[in-house]
């Protein structure tokens, strides 16, 4: 017992597996090819938008800071600007001093000291001269020696073409250990012309920084001579490498009869790191978004033809199911038709007809079936049978129990017999099923009709616009037992009477009586004129008009005289 | 239709059914009872009180355990189905009771 456990186990799931209908393969092998152009497209698209975004953030952020720059510049060269009057005036005003003086060493000294520092003042050291025609006399040196009395010929040539102007002049930058920057103011005086000259040395290095409290602290800055940005003419920076190629931005300041190049650019950006980092923001999102909806239109994609594929597969098996459906109401209703008798047999004496009608609900077929057996020239069988169930293996019984009521007929077994030996035929408890059946033996000439039922509803024998249904007594069905004994009940039948023999479908509904049923179908049968088809035709569709999912089988006999 | 199963003490098999017991359900319930009808219990009960209808093949499944089980009873049949059974000669078979 117990080994047998598994193997029934196995057993039972490749039975599992052999219905798999087809379907799962299909689907997986879609599964595995993963829908690419749509999520390419997507992607690419995202990507595009993604990259005109940042392009256009960046360029933003670029015309920005530009923008912010130059404002800074501006800013920083006014501020500039308003500090050189204060190189220029001492020294102008050294000159007038000595031009109203007559070039008095003595006040022109006490005027000018107070500029001059060794470190952190306006000037280094200012020297004073007197221009004449046989050159420049130096008359008084304040500070430091200065570095433009070491070549005089330069010094007469630069002081005779300052003496020409009437603003500062700027000699330029002067080499030395530190480099000092040198300008002049002359004032054509009585005596001649006198020359306040002033030397001012450049930091170390030439480089400074701004000081942190400074409002220009967050800029790198470089400060030229002149209108250009060469090493050689670099007064002071806060940068070692140069000149600034990062962005920058420029202004220039006019400085005697020279200017200042003061070039700037940002430490850090001016409208704050966000707006910087925000192309790369976006860039990012923006690749991970268009990454996302290709993935998301990927799979999207993968299950709607995951979907369509089942839909698919459904519909196969729906049509496959409609197919077989079809198929088994097809071939149970050919042999349905093919077991009912083709024609009735004609009898002198009588007139017959027949109905069948399927189930209106079900489209299975159902096992009802009649017959008209003519046995000799004077007697006729008339059988109607129900095998319990539908389809074809109802059907199936139906066709094996009318057969052999033909050979039992022919056998000329009355129908006692003939049902007991078909109680040998069928056993519910191997097929399921249970047959009632009625047969009704007619003499048509002795106007006599002999019923046996095995579990049938009674026949309905009419005449002179009176009904009686034929009470005889009821043996089990077929297949309950096997070699059951039935017995036969006798009447006579009045001239022109009709026998009617039928299957419960003309007279059950659900929630009423049988005998309310039989009633219904004496006070029909009962209320007709007219000849015997029409009278079958009337029944079938009165009886049945509302209700009728059973399947309804009726055979009828009427003498003629 | 709906129904429930009971092995009593003793060795009865109880079903009852409810509803209406037709074509379209009958296997539901045949499946239900063959297990414990399979353990050869000395009597079945069959219920149906509340039973509406019962169409021919209800009626075939009955008489499939009347013949299964050495003793049936088909209790508490309403007028409407002692007279189907009555009227297929299967009163005696089932044993019909009030």
């Amino acid at each position: 017992m117990t080994d047998n456990g598994p193997v029934s186990g196995a057993a039972g799931t490749e039975t599992e597996g052999g219905e798999d209908l087809g379907v799962e393969r299909p689907v997986a092998a879609e599964r595995r090819r993963w829908p690419h152009w749509p999520a390419v497209g997507v992607a690419v698209v995202g990507l595009i938008i993604t990259g005109v975004l940042v392009a256009l953030a960046a360029s933003t952020y670029t015309s920005n800071e530009k923008r912010l720059l130059n404002l800074r510049v501006r800013d920083a060269g006014a501020l500039f600007a308003e500090a050189l009057p204060g190189i220029q005036t001492p020294l102008a005003s050294a000159a007038a001093l000595a031009d109203a003086t007559g070039g008095d060493v003595q006040r022109f000294t006490t005027f000018i000291a107070p500029y001059v520092k060794p470190v952190g003042g306006q000037y280094t050291s200012v020297s004073l001269w007197r221009l004449g025609p046989s050159g420049a006399r130096l008359l008084t040196t304040v500070g430091a020696p200065q570095v433009l009395a070491v070549t005089p010929a330069r010094a007469a040539a630069f002081f005779r073409s300052a003496a020409k102007s009437a603003q500062l002049s700027v000699i330029g930058l002067l080499q030395g250990p530190r480099p000092r920057l040198g300008y002049a103011f002359t004032s054509p005086g009585l005596t001649g012309h006198f020359v306040a000259y002033g030397e001012s040395a450049l930091p170390a290095n030439r480089r400074s920084k701004f000081q942190s409290s400074s409002p220009f602290a967050d800029l790198h800055y470089a400060l030229y001579l002149g209108r250009t940005q060469n090493n050689a003419d670099l007064l002071v920076s806060d940068l070692q490498k140069l000149p600034i190629t990062a962005q920058h931005a420029s202004t220039t300041i006019s400085f005697g009869n020279d200017d200042f190049t003061f070039v700037v650019s940002a430490k850090h950006p001016l409208e704050g790191t966000f707006a910087q980092r925000l192309p790369w923001v976006i860039g990012i999102l923006g690749v991970l978004l268009s990454l996302g909806a290709a993935v998301l239109t990927g799979r999207l994609i993968a299950r709607r033809n995951q979907a369509e594929q089942l839909a698919g597969s459904l519909e196969r098996i729906a049509e496959e199911n409609r197919r077989l459906y079809a198929q088994e109401r097809t071939i149970a209703q050919t042999l349905q038709h093919a077991l009912l008798p083709e024609g009735l047999p004609k009898i002198p004496g009588v007139e017959t007809s027949a109905r069948y009608e399927a189930g209106v609900e079900g489209v299975e077929v159902g096992g009802d079936w009649y017959d008209l057996i003519g046995l000799d020239d004077r007697r006729v069988l008339l059988v109607v049978g129900d095998v319990s169930g539908r389809g074809l293996r109802a059907a199936a019984t139906m066709a094996q129990l009318r057969f052999a009521i033909h050979a039992y007929a022919a056998q000329n077994d009355p129908p006692a017999v003939i049902l007991s030996k078909l109680s040998r035929l069928v056993n519910v408890n191997t097929s399921g099923q249970i047959a009632t059946i009625l047969c009704a033996l007619v003499d048509v000439g002795r106007h006599h009709v002999t019923v046996t039922s095995a579990g049938h509803l009674p026949p309905l024998l009419v005449s002179n616009g009176s009904g009686t249904f034929i009470h005889g007594e009821v043996g089990v069905p077929i297949g309950v037992r096997s070699g059951v004994r039935y017995t036969s009940t006798g009447v006579d039948a009045p001239p022109a009477a009709t026998l009617l023999a039928f299957t419960d479908g003309l007279v059950e509904r659900r929630g009423e009586t049988i005998d309310t049923g039989l009633q219904r179908l004496e006070q029909a049968a009962v209320g007709q004129d007219g000849d015997l088809d029409e009278l079958l035709d009337r029944l079938v569709t009165d009886l049945r008009s509302d209700g009728g999912d059973d399947d309804t089988a009726i055979a009828g006999l009427r003498w003629l005289d | 239709m709906s129904f429930e199963v009971a092995e009593e003490d003793g060795g009865t098999l109880r079903v009852t059914v409810s509803g209406e017991l037709d074509i379209t359900n009958v296997d539901t319930l045949a499946s239900a009872v063959a297990p414990a009808l399979a353990r050869k219990p000395p009597r079945v009960v069959v219920e149906v009180a509340q039973l509406r209808f019962a169409d021919s093949s209800a009626i075939a499944l009955w008489v499939q355990w009347a013949s299964a089980v050495p003793q049936i009873e088909l209790r508490d049949v309403s007028p409407l189905l002692r007279r189907v059974v009555e009227s297929m000669g299967l009163a005696e078979t089932l044993h019909v009771t009030p």
